[in-house]
């Protein structure tokens, strides 16, 4: 059996996935459709919920793949899988031939220029949790100037039919926290506003936080959905939404007003999976062979999964998840011979 | 038991044990998604008519599944029908169907 | 020719002549009926309507209705030919019969069964060049409406070939009237091809009756065939008030009472009733209608509107609740009948006692500031795409025009959905409050962004003085006028038709001239007058949100089918619908021509 295994997608799973390939002797080839590896971890600037740094982390994952054969800015155009193997042919043209394919493709983040209502790309000073994150990166953004109050939209483009995305992207909640504490910490005058339908506190240490953000920053968290978003003569964004908690409409004006976009499928999953031969969910991402057992491996015999592109994950979620696909793709190979 | 001629007034604590399910049941068969709100207010938040009354639909469904009818039908009764909650909830429930359901099973003519 | 029977009467008239005597009598008493139903301002309409020139108006209609089925033609010309040979054949042999009476046997006038037996009770003495000449006329005649004939069996087979997909069953009332009717005819040219050699014939009847005599001789065969003949007619005759077929008289009625200017004012009697009646369940309405791009919704067409409603059967307010409204079956049906007011009147009648308390809107007092020219009323729907407003300003303020936004804080809705859901008691009192609202504010000119607004100010609320318009119509005069100017981009547009803008008000032109000066527009494969509805419509009470999905992604294949590189709405919830399942930007039309402005 061929040692060589494709990972499609360059991302923290995808990254993860190609180092323990090569500790257990494989080759991997790592096929990235953009024109750098990192995913979206590359946006990120600090992580929840304990502030560790993103691009720390980033080139931890990057390192040891310093001599994996990497392709950028290339796609799969087809693949034919016989007896065990698969001929894979890259847009590039090069055709290589792997004895098994990780599918780390990830996702995609919500469009938030979809829900009109919110007025991003309409408003100047409505952005998206990404513009955020970006804004501590790089300390400047021409849509934040000096804000004294602001607001955070949670499940933007999450649990809404209305958008056909049924699902819960599971982290925004935590990085609406995480994120209005570090704006209050750039600007400790402001005021910031959280609006959420529920909090999806789950993971370790997410409860501190939010006792944290409650405590020391005084976040101010308003159960109640933001129904519409129009501007005032000077600019700022009023804001309407309803307090589910006391029962009554609510109006504040603000300066700026961020969206958690949630995580979606890949537009590309459809034809991904005509190409494989796997199948996707109800809700765009994959479908595993056992969502409780075997949830790292395809239906298809010799594709296995790593990360969001079965369904929103956290960041260790996924780096355990590349760890256990490479085990698991390892067992099936060494079955095969 | 004697009779002291005076009584505690009654509790305000909702009892779940003792209301009469009769008319959510017929309200259920009507619309039966409205099982599906969880309560989010994106309902309320866009309403028409909350600028200018007390008119709150989230608080309305909830009410009738505590069993205060006539609190409900006082809060949804000058709907205007005007479509915008049921553009924007994310259950997809057909909310202007719904209020008119509760009016019809609730409010006697 | 002469008379052969001296009496001129046998029997076997009397299946005919009975189902004509019925027939006429259930037309005199369902007329009275209709007209009773009718209130006096109705009646009065009526005796207008039979000045010369109006009378004029419905004999044409009547002839391009009744006889050569024009609609019909529009839809498929196979389809067309089938009827109006029928129609037009059979009107020829009764009208040229008749006459054929008139002229050679003048004593048997007006005697009901005489020109449909003629041929039974008369013998050919000496052929003359005028006989020829009728004979010819009625034997053409016979052929074209068996040629009809012909078609309409074979249009039970293969329904697709004459351009419908889907029809109506038949149900027992309609199969005894149309196979008697498929009877009638053949019977008829078999009967006088028995006789032809006697009462004379032409090239039809003569040719079959040298073919029938190598076979048949003795001449006891041909009284069983004209009774065969006598009781198929009697049979559709008796069969016709239970049957669909009833639109053939009754369609007559209605296009009289139509052009009389009556309109249906409740949903079973009266006007409606022969609308009702005139329904001939061709079931044109069902492959148009948004909602049967599921076959499980085929039954919520109006074609099973009208007969739950003939039937009075109650299960009608659920199909009158489901409809869109958004009159696309209106525009298709070749009778013209206004199915969607009858649903209106249906919910009207259902729920007319208001559960709804609209008295909070007393304390409403007009709160901006005084609007010498343009009021804007966004209206509930915009609120929830403020890109169009935001749009639009940017396009008020580059024509230097002074405008005030009236529901910027929060509408009053504008009382159309409330309408269309049979509460009309209600919606007066929010067209009351806006009435007092807008006149309070001064302006000339009401400048509105959605067509189901735009629809009910400009017909219902009658504001005097003030110029109604809708945003798309708006910014074109502008362009016209000189007072913006555009450049023009690569892209291409496909536009859609809102339902309430297009059939809804007649606006089709505007909004594509608009975008023409902003980018090429494209075609859809279904629009303007044949525009499929997005599925948000407001009119519809009780469509669940996937069947809505359904109708939405049916409508936007018909938009996307030319490859536009946009698709522009002039209504925000078309807007709000088509977005999320359109692959193509979903763009409001005044956002592409703010997009498009040069500042001057």
């Amino acid at each position: 059996m061929s040692k060589d295994v494709l990972v499609i997608g360059g991302g923290p799973a995808g990254l993860e996935a190609a180092n323990q390939l090569k500790i257990l002797g494989y080759k991997a080839y790592i096929v990235e459709k953009s024109e750098k590896l990192g995913g979206h971890l590359a946006k990120w600037d600090r992580l929840f919920p304990e502030s560790i740094s993103a691009s720390e982390t980033l080139d931890k994952l990057l390192k040891p793949i310093n001599d994996i054969s990497v392709f950028l800015n290339s796609e799969i155009v087809s693949v034919n899988g016989t007896d065990g193997s698969f001929s894979v042919l890259l847009s590039n043209n090069i055709t290589l031939s792997v004895s098994s394919i990780i599918v780390a493709t990830g996702f995609s983040l919500f469009h938030a220029e979809k829900k009109e209502e919110y007025g991003y790309g309409i408003y100047d000073r409505v952005i998206t949790s990404v513009d955020l994150e970006n804004y501590f990166k790089k300390h400047s953004d021409n849509r934040i100037i000096n804000p004294k109050k602001i607001g955070f939209v949670h499940c933007v483009g999450s649990r809404d039919e209305k958008v056909c995305n049924r699902q819960c992207s599971k982290v925004c909640c935590v990085t609406a926290i995480k994120q209005a504490c570090e704006v209050k910490e750039i600007f400790p005058q402001s005021e910031v506003y959280c609006f959420y339908m529920d909090l999806r506190m789950y993971g370790r240490y997410y409860e501190d936080l939010y006792l944290e953000a409650q405590s020391k920053y005084g976040i101010r968290f308003i159960r109640g959905r933001v129904s519409e978003v129009s501007e005032d003569e000077n600019g700022k964004l009023v804001v309407k939404a309803e307090d589910t908690l006391s029962s009554k409409p609510l109006k504040v004006t603000l300066d700026l007003l961020v969206l958690m976009v949630g995580m979606v499928k890949n537009d590309d999953n459809e034809s991904i999976s005509n190409l494989l031969n796997i199948r996707v969910g109800e809700d765009g991402f994959f479908k595993t062979a056992n969502p409780i057992l075997r949830s790292t491996e395809g239906d298809s015999q010799g594709i296995f999964f790593a990360g969001a592109s079965t369904g929103p994950k956290t960041l260790p979620e996924t780096i355990n998840e590349a760890k256990a696909t490479v085990l698991s793709m390892h067992n099936y190979l060494s079955k095969q011979v | 038991m004697v009779d002291f001629g005076y009584s505690l007034s009654p509790s305000s604590r909702i009892n779940l044990d003792n209301f009469d399910q009769g008319r959510l049941t017929i309200l259920s068969k009507i619309e039966p998604d409205l099982i599906k709100c969880i309560a989010c207010g994106s309902c309320a938040a866009s309403c028409s008519a909350a600028n200018f009354t007390k008119i709150n639909l989230r608080k309305v469904i909830l009410l009738l599944h505590r069993g205060l009818d006539n609190e409900a039908v006082s809060l949804i009764e000058g709907c205007m029908l005007c479509g915008k909650c049921t553009l924007v909830c994310p259950r997809g429930i057909n909310t202007r169907n719904l209020i008119r359901s509760i009016l019809k099973t609730y409010k006697e003519v | 020719m002469k008379e052969r029977l001296i009496f001129g009467y046998d029997p076997f008239v009397l299946p005919f002549t009975l189902g004509m005597v019925f027939i006429i009598l259930y037309l005199l008493v369902g007329t009275v009926r209709i007209i009773l139903a009718l209130d006096d301002s109705e009646r009065k309409l009526i005796l207008k309507s039979f000045f010369p020139l109006k009378l004029f108006k419905s004999i044409k209609d009547i002839i391009l209705d009744c006889l050569i089925h024009v609609k019909i033609f529009k839809k498929n010309p196979l389809l067309g030919y089938m009827h109006s040979s029928i129609a037009f054949g059979w009107f020829m042999l009764i009208f040229i019969g008749h006459i054929e009476v008139m002229i050679y046997t003048p004593q048997r006038t007006g005697v009901l069964y005489y020109p449909v037996f003629f041929r039974y009770f008369v013998m050919e003495t000496h052929e003359t060049l005028r006989g020829s000449f009728f004979f010819f006329l009625m034997d053409l005649s016979l052929l074209l409406v068996l040629t009809g004939i012909g078609l309409a069996i074979f249009k039970r087979f293969r329904s697709k070939a004459l351009g419908m997909r889907r029809t109506t069953k038949l149900r027992l009332g309609d199969k005894i009237a149309l196979y008697s009717l498929w009877a009638i005819f053949p019977l008829r040219l078999l009967a006088e091809s028995f006789t032809a050699n006697i009462s004379g014939g032409s090239f039809l009847t003569i040719s079959i009756n040298h073919l029938l005599n190598a076979f048949v001789t003795n001449p006891d065969y041909i009284l069983p065939v004209w009774w065969a003949y006598s009781i198929a007619l009697g049979l559709f005759l008796f069969a016709l008030p239970f049957s669909r077929y009833m639109h053939i008289p009754t369609e007559i009625l209605l296009i009289l009472l139509r052009n009389a200017g009556i309109k249906s004012s409740m949903s079973r009697n009266g006007y409606a009733e022969s609308e009702i009646y005139s329904c001939s369940r061709c079931g044109i309405c069902i492959d148009d209608c948004p909602m049967t791009v599921q076959k499980r919704n085929i039954k919520f067409s109006s074609v099973y509107f009208i007969r739950l409603l003939r039937r009075r059967f109650d299960e009608s307010i659920n199909t009158a609740d489901k409809c869109l409204m958004c009159n696309k079956c209106v525009e298709v049906c070749p009778v013209g009948i206004d199915s969607t007011r009858l649903k209106l009147l249906k919910r009207q009648e259902e729920y007319g006692k208001s559960r709804t308390n609209y008295d909070y809107l007393s304390t409403i007092e007009y709160s901006k500031k005084r609007a010498d020219n343009v009021l804007y009323y966004a209206g509930c729907m915009t609120h929830l795409s403020p890109a169009i407003y935001k749009s639009l300003f940017k396009i008020l303020e580059s024509a230097k025009i002074d405008y005030t936004f009236l529901d910027s804080d929060g509408s009053i809705c504008c009382g159309r959905p409330l309408m269309l859901s049979g509460n009309l008691e209600g919606a007066k009192n929010l067209i009351k409050k806006n009435r007092e609202l807008i006149k309070a504010s001064g302006c000339d000119t009401l400048l509105l962004s959605c067509p189901i607004c735009y629809k009910i100010f400009n017909e219902e609320y009658k504001l005097k003085g003030i110029k109604v318009v809708h945003h798309s119509v708006y910014i074109n005069d502008l362009v016209k006028s000189g007072k913006i100017s555009l450049k023009k981009s690569s892209d291409s547009y496909v536009f859609h038709d809102p339902c309430e803008l297009g059939r809804g008000s007649n606006i089709y032109d505007e909004p594509r001239e608009l975008l023409s000066n902003s980018g090429v527009v494209k075609e859809a494969s279904k629009e303007r007058r044949e525009s499929i509805c997005c599925g948000g419509s407001l009119g519809s009470l009780t469509l669940s949100y996937n069947d809505r999905e359904q109708i939405t992604k049916a409508s936007l294949k018909a938009l996307l089918e030319n490859d536009p590189d946009k698709v522009v709405t002039a209504c925000p919830l078309c807007l709000k619908s088509f977005s999320p399942y359109n692959s193509k930007p979903t763009i409001d039309i005044a956002q592409i021509i703010s997009e498009q402005l040069i500042n001057s």
